[in-house]
């Protein structure tokens, strides 16, 4: 438990710090609470009524860290996480029905990808040097390394423009509103980030399979007379697979980042092409709720993986039950 | 028992090879013409009769192509955008930003990410641990999120802060694709140098009486520079997709391929050409570097290599 | 008690394992390697066998030679090996499978690797026994149980739901008895099988293995460096060098007369109880040779103390003792022989001469 525990406190640490350097980043450059304020409320004129209003609403005159601690308890206590300006809505009824496309399409780009990735490098793995490995390598070489942008328009230009097997302009609907549509809609941006996925997954599966292979508990599983299938899913598989769990957390970032790609070209509305509409209208609060709201996210997902690794060693397991 | 079973290759013959054997192979010689035909172009692209002035208007038999009019041909190799302005000029003028912007940031990254790595993990204590806790919260910020944001805010601080003055827009997408590759640099190098500072010939320098600043320029950097080359072209590679993507969202340069791609990727059906070439231009210039980067980790066997 | 699987077609005379001239080589980058080279012995039913050699002999390629266990891919075999009169060197990995575990089974070297480290100890232990013979998980946990005390593991009820990093070295290897036993296999392998041990755990070890192969009449293959190790506990030694077969005599005859100067000086690196405490130890000087291009003659003769031009250009062959022709070995000058003590004269007569 105490591995756990200990964990848990250093990524709340650092949410705490990466908020507040957003926090930061987003209001230094000012000379006075007026200025900030009128910053905050996107550069338009404000009258003086709504000026003390908007300092004392968001306690523009005090230093920083006093700042930072009101943003945190909106964020905590009531969700609430300031004014969109552009929008002139609250910043969280803009993230509420956003959050879903990001959410499902890491998901679904992580899920995916390891569907394609084990069976792809214990393949692999099992013929080493083989045809397959070759061609299976050069392959997630090239997809290791494509450009979102270029994947998602070469998808485009072929599954839409000409197969016209998908809508050119898709709207975000949500698997519970209708899943046929849903799937036409996910297809081709779910498909951008999962091939790069896929491919990281498989690399390091299949190289972490090779070092498995080699070692005397595989060759022990053989000479007990387990078939090499069995050889090769129960005993080799399992004890790769943390290799591709630490790649959920790691890949994490690039992956987001890819996302607000994604969202842009393939006009879903997300976390991320919802950012970029934010910053292109100077809309201070959303993206900086938007920033937070994609590093607690990131913050999970690693704390998860962290569980996943207790999950699959027991090694680990007894460490926190020792704790 | 130590013999060791290789899988079965034929043993080597590197003495009989001709010299058009000798040749590097598939993916570093595809690496090395792409970039060696690409920077020749850019560097001569003024003096190139092929090349056009990307802004020209282009014309044929005296008449304006506009509106996607001219596909790719003779006259125009890459066809035309919807301004009638030559697609292959722009992509070869375009790949100027690109080269500079990531080559400037990788070798700013290199520089901070390294003194930060090399300062973490050869004096480790507090250090190690107030450097290690920002690489962790640099981290934690997809690279992209970051970046959008830092250019974003970078406008608004120059105009307050004019000592910042000097900055352009191109310095600035320098400026934050080098914060990028700051955290995953300082973190390969910091592994190294832990790992270099318990070597022998550190000891001896240390039992010698050699200073700190003489152990790291000495000892410790030198044996650092085939790692931070590696991770230099992969690291190039990605910055520059990062630099297209930047474009694309409109946050970085209009004269770029990902701007490119982003202005003419409506008119898919119509002109997929427009879209298309600068996008094969992205994708060979991120391949080459990567596969540079694979190559030189295989060499010096690195295994961290990917930014 | 434990379950003994008798198939109804296994031949039950004649030897229970024949090789005739095995040769083992690796295709490497550097060249073919001659790991085994050439090596012909037989083992009966219920008889425990040395194999003994420093590094580098062939005697743990051996041992995987025969049971098949080396990697398909650059490995080049030849030679005949007769397993209940069945050969069974070109045999598939496939048709092999069905004889690991079952008939042949193997403890390797380093207990501490050699267990899947995510796999719950009864659950390794019940592998085999659900596979060959088509156990239920309960009745393959009840026999893994029953196994665990065979090898004198304490509280088996518990160990069994343990993980293999929560024991100690000296268990796991009683761990690893406990399946190449399980499916009462009738020739086992012992690779090293007490190397990575304590020195006391060591003996516990071998006695267990002596104990388990009396109780199931196995036959025994004990792959070793250490002379000392087989001494007690096999019935014949057969001591390797540079991948060929050099000397191979039952046990006591051995000791009691050892013709190669390899083996004499495998014995001297000993170290014996009654010497005392600050004693040199005796190290045979030089390294073994190399098996991409052996020497001409006598594969020892660069290290042996007592070598003459003759052993430099002539190979010798594996030749019967006169005094019992169970005892061969290979050596032009053998320890004792009158030729031996002319040779030793003659070494020491031209190391004074160069003095």
């Amino acid at each position: 438990m105490r591995y756990f525990l200990q964990r848990f406190a250093q990524l709340l640490i650092v949410f705490g710090l990466v908020s507040f350097g957003v926090l930061l980043v987003m209001r230094i450059g000012s000379n006075s609470p007026e200025e900030l304020a009128i910053k905050l409320y996107g550069g338009r004129p404000l009258s003086p009524d709504e000026l003390t209003e908007a300092i004392s609403r968001y306690h523009l005159d005090t230093n920083y860290f006093v700042q930072y601690f009101y943003w945190l308890k909106g964020l905590v206590i009531d969700f609430d996480l300031g004014q969109s300006v552009a929008n002139s809505r609250a910043v969280a009824d803009l993230l509420k029905p956003r959050v879903w496309t990001t959410v499902l399409l890491g998901l679904y780009a992580n899920v995916f990808g390891m569907l394609i990735a084990i069976p792809v490098a214990v393949r692999q793995a099992y013929k080493r040097d083989g045809r397959f490995d070759k061609a299976a390598g050069l392959m997630t070489f090239v997809g290791v390394g494509v450009p979102a942008i270029v994947l998602g328009v070469l998808l485009q230009l072929l599954f839409t423009v000409k197969l016209g097997w998908f809508p050119l302009i898709g709207d975000k609907i949500y698997p519970w509103d209708d899943l046929g549509q849903h799937v036409r809609n996910f297809f081709l941006p779910t498909l951008t980030l999962t091939i790069p996925v896929a491919a990281i997954f498989a690399r390091l599966l299949r190289a972490e399979m090779v070092l498995t292979l080699q070692s005397d508990f595989i060759t022990l599983a053989s000479a007990k007379g387990v078939s090499p299938a069995r050889v090769l899913w129960r005993h080799a598989l399992r004890n790769s697979l943390f290799s591709i769990v630490t790649a959920v957390g790691t890949n994490l970032g690039a992956l987001l980042g890819s996302a607000v790609v994604v969202e842009t070209l393939f006009d879903l509305d997300g976390l991320g092409s919802q950012l970029v509409v934010s910053v292109l209208s100077s809309d201070l609060f959303t993206v900086q709720s938007f920033v937070a709201i994609i590093v607690l996210l990131v913050v999970s997902v690693n704390l998860l993986v962290d569980l996943a690794y207790a999950l699959i060693d027991p090694r680990i397991r007894q460490m926190r039950s020792l704790g | 028992m130590t013999t060791s079973v290789v899988s079965s290759q034929p043993a080597d013959r590197a003495h009989e090879r001709s010299w058009w054997q000798r040749l590097p192979k598939g993916g570093v010689l595809f690496s090395i013409l792409w970039l060696g035909i690409l920077v020749f172009l850019v560097v001569f692209a003024d003096y190139l009769s092929f090349i056009r002035d990307p802004d020209a208007k282009v014309r044929v038999a005296g008449r304006l192509q506009s509106n996607y009019k001219l596909g790719p041909g003779y006259s125009a190799w890459f066809g035309v955008d919807g301004n009638s302005q030559d697609v292959f000029a722009r992509c070869i003028y375009y790949a100027r930003n690109s080269l500079q912007i990531g080559l400037a940031s990788t070798v700013l990254g290199l520089l901070i990410g390294g003194t930060l790595g090399v300062l973490a993990g050869y004096f480790r204590g507090w250090i190690d641990r107030i450097i290690s806790i920002l690489i962790d919260c640099l981290l934690a910020i997809p690279a992209l999120v970051l970046a959008v944001m830092l250019i974003f805010r970078l406008d608004d601080i120059k105009a307050t802060w004019t000592f910042l003055g000097w900055m352009t827009r191109k310095w600035q997408i320098i400026m934050t694709l080098s914060i990028l590759a700051v955290a995953p640099l300082a973190r390969i190098v910091r592994a190294q140098t832990l790992s270099l500072r318990e070597r022998e010939f550190v000891t001896a320098a240390r039992s010698l009486g050699a200073k700190n600043g003489r152990i790291i320029t000495k000892e410790i950097v030198p044996n650092l520079v085939p790692t931070m080359v590696t991770v230099a072209f992969t690291g190039l590679g990605i910055l520059i997709a990062a630099e297209g993507a930047l474009a694309f969202l409109g946050l970085g340069l209009t004269e770029s391929w990902g701007f490119q791609i982003e202005s003419n990727r409506r008119r898919l059906e119509k002109a997929w050409w427009a879209t298309v070439f600068p996008c094969l231009m992205l994708l060979g210039t991120v391949m080459a570097f990567n596969l540079l980067g694979d190559r030189l980790a295989k060499r010096f066997d690195i295994r961290e290599a990917a930014v | 008690m434990s379950i003994v699987i008798q198939a109804s077609t296994r031949a039950t005379d004649g030897p229970l394992l024949e090789l005739s001239d095995v040769r083992t080589h690796f295709q490497t980058p550097r060249g073919v390697v001659r790991a085994v080279d050439g090596v012909s012995l037989t083992l009966d039913r219920g008889r425990a066998l040395g194999i003994v050699g420093e590094s580098g002999s062939g005697k743990t390629i051996l041992s995987r030679s025969i049971m098949g266990l080396l990697p398909p891919r650059g490995t080049i075999r030849h030679g005949s090996i007769k397993f209940e009169g069945r050969e069974i060197s070109g045999l598939s990995r496939r048709a092999m499978r069905e004889l690991w575990g079952r008939e042949m089974a193997m403890i390797f070297q380093d207990p501490m690797t050699s267990l899947n480290p995510l796999m719950k100890i009864g659950a390794q232990i019940a592998e085999p026994l659900r596979l060959h013979l088509d156990m239920s998980k309960a009745d393959a946990w009840v026999t893994a149980e029953r196994l665990m005390r065979d090898v004198r593991i304490p509280a088996p009820g518990r160990r069994l739901h343990q993980y293999p990093h929560e024991m100690s070295g000296g268990m796991r290897q009683r761990i690893m008895i406990a399946i190449a036993i399980a499916c009462g296999p009738t020739l086992l392998f012992a690779d090293e099988p007490t190397t990575a041990l304590d020195v006391t755990v060591q003996a516990q070890i071998l006695d267990l293995l002596g104990e388990q192969r009396r109780e199931r009449n196995m036959s025994l293959i004990l792959v070793t460096h250490d002379l000392g190790v087989v001494a007690g506990h096999t019935d014949e030694i057969a001591v390797m060098y540079g991948g060929k077969l050099v000397e191979m005599a039952p046990t006591r005859q051995l000791f009691a007369n050892m013709k190669m100067p390899y083996t004499e000086a495998l014995l001297h690196s000993i170290p014996k109880l009654a010497d005392p405490s600050h004693t040199r130890l005796n190290v045979i000087s030089g390294r073994p040779p190399d098996l991409v291009n052996p020497p001409v003659g006598c594969r020892f003769a660069a290290r042996c103390p007592y070598a003459q031009t003759r052993c430099r250009e002539q190979e010798p062959p594996l030749i019967a003792s006169v005094e019992d022709p169970r005892h061969t070995y290979a050596c032009w000058y053998p320890v004792g022989s009158p030729e031996y003590h002319e040779a030793k004269e003659r070494r020491r007569r031209e190391a004074e001469l160069a003095a």
